[in-house]
């Protein structure tokens, strides 16, 4: 066994184990710690094949502004945790379904032999340059779709500022809609005096 | 010596486990969008295992839009979570059926 191998093996049971108990242990706040940890292993994981520049993305990215969100979330609304009633079931029906997928797809990874259709021909020449290759890539083949993903996170701001606009007035600038559906009832109450 | 079906083996797995997450954890919203965080990051690792032993970097890109798109995935749907909340003061999935679907 060479260090490739037992670090292969190492990564991959930190990574299968604590998804495990994210899943089964049902507090938020320690499954968002637990997919720090994934993350991590699985950046160290992308490292092995070669992706460098995807695994410092993943870091970045990943720990860095998707799971800090989810922190937030998580500290800013407080939620009560519970214990899940009626779960058994559900428990069941989870296990048998993952279990048979899996099943499918050890079949078609072992049957169909990948290895023997893919040419395996790992570059491995100095000079190779992950990063460089990405962006020449992404900037001559796959431009168009680059712009639309740039627009993409456009409309993700957009619309995570939207949906979260309360309606609530906070300072005292004047409004014109308003000032327009203004008339003259509205404002002025005309009381006839009948005694003289 | 590590090969190929080592790594697909261990997507696979990813990828079953967080399915079974999203049976398990239909009680908790959050839960349930760290579980489909997984499912993704299961075929990136698949996208990845490919692009790298058939010598092609387009998987990678590939993988660079799916972590874009995946980003503003969460942000929003984190967005609603909270405004959710605002609203109802619960995150229980099956209280939400205004639709009655």
């Amino acid at each position: 066994m060479d260090i490739i191998t037992i670090l292969f093996y190492l990564v991959t049971s930190v990574i299968i184990l604590s998804s495990m108990s994210l899943v089964i242990l049902n507090n938020t706040v320690h499954a968002a710690l637990l997919l720090v940890l994934i993350f991590f292993n699985s950046a160290i994981l992308w490292l092995m094949l070669k992706a460098e520049f995807l695994a410092i993305v993943l870091v970045l990215v990943y720990v860095g502004a998707v799971l800090v969100l989810f922190l937030f979330v998580i500290m800013l609304l407080d939620i009560p945790i519970k214990k899940n009633i009626s779960q058994k079931l559900y428990l069941l029906f989870s296990v048998t379904i993952s279990i048979i997928m899996f099943a499918e797809l050890y079949m078609v990874i072992f049957y169909h032999d990948f290895v023997a259709s893919v040419p395996t021909s790992a570059n491995s020449a100095l000079e190779f340059n992950n990063t460089y290759e990405i962006g020449l890539s992404l900037f001559t083949n796959y431009i168009f779709s680059f712009e639309i993903t740039a627009f993409i996170l456009l409309v993700a701001i957009i619309a995570a500022i939207a949906i979260n606009m309360t309606g609530r007035q906070r300072s005292l600038r004047q409004d014109p809609g308003k000032q327009i559906l203004e008339n003259k009832k509205s404002r002025l109450k005309i009381i006839k005096d009948e005694d003289l | 010596m590590i090969t190929m079906s080592h790594y697909l083996v261990f997507s696979a797995l990813l990828f079953c486990i967080s399915v079974a997450g999203i049976f398990i954890n239909r009680k908790n919203i959050l839960l349930l969008l760290m579980s489909i965080e997984l499912m993704l990051l299961a075929v990136n690792t698949n996208f990845i295992v490919f692009s790298h032993y058939s010598n092609d970097i387009t998987g990678q890109v590939f993988v660079f839009f799916i972590l874009a798109v995946a980003a503003a995935e969460s942000a929003i749907g984190l967005a609603i979570i909270v405004s959710l909340f605002r609203i109802r003061n619960s995150l229980e999935i099956n209280l939400i059926n205004n639709l009655k679907g």
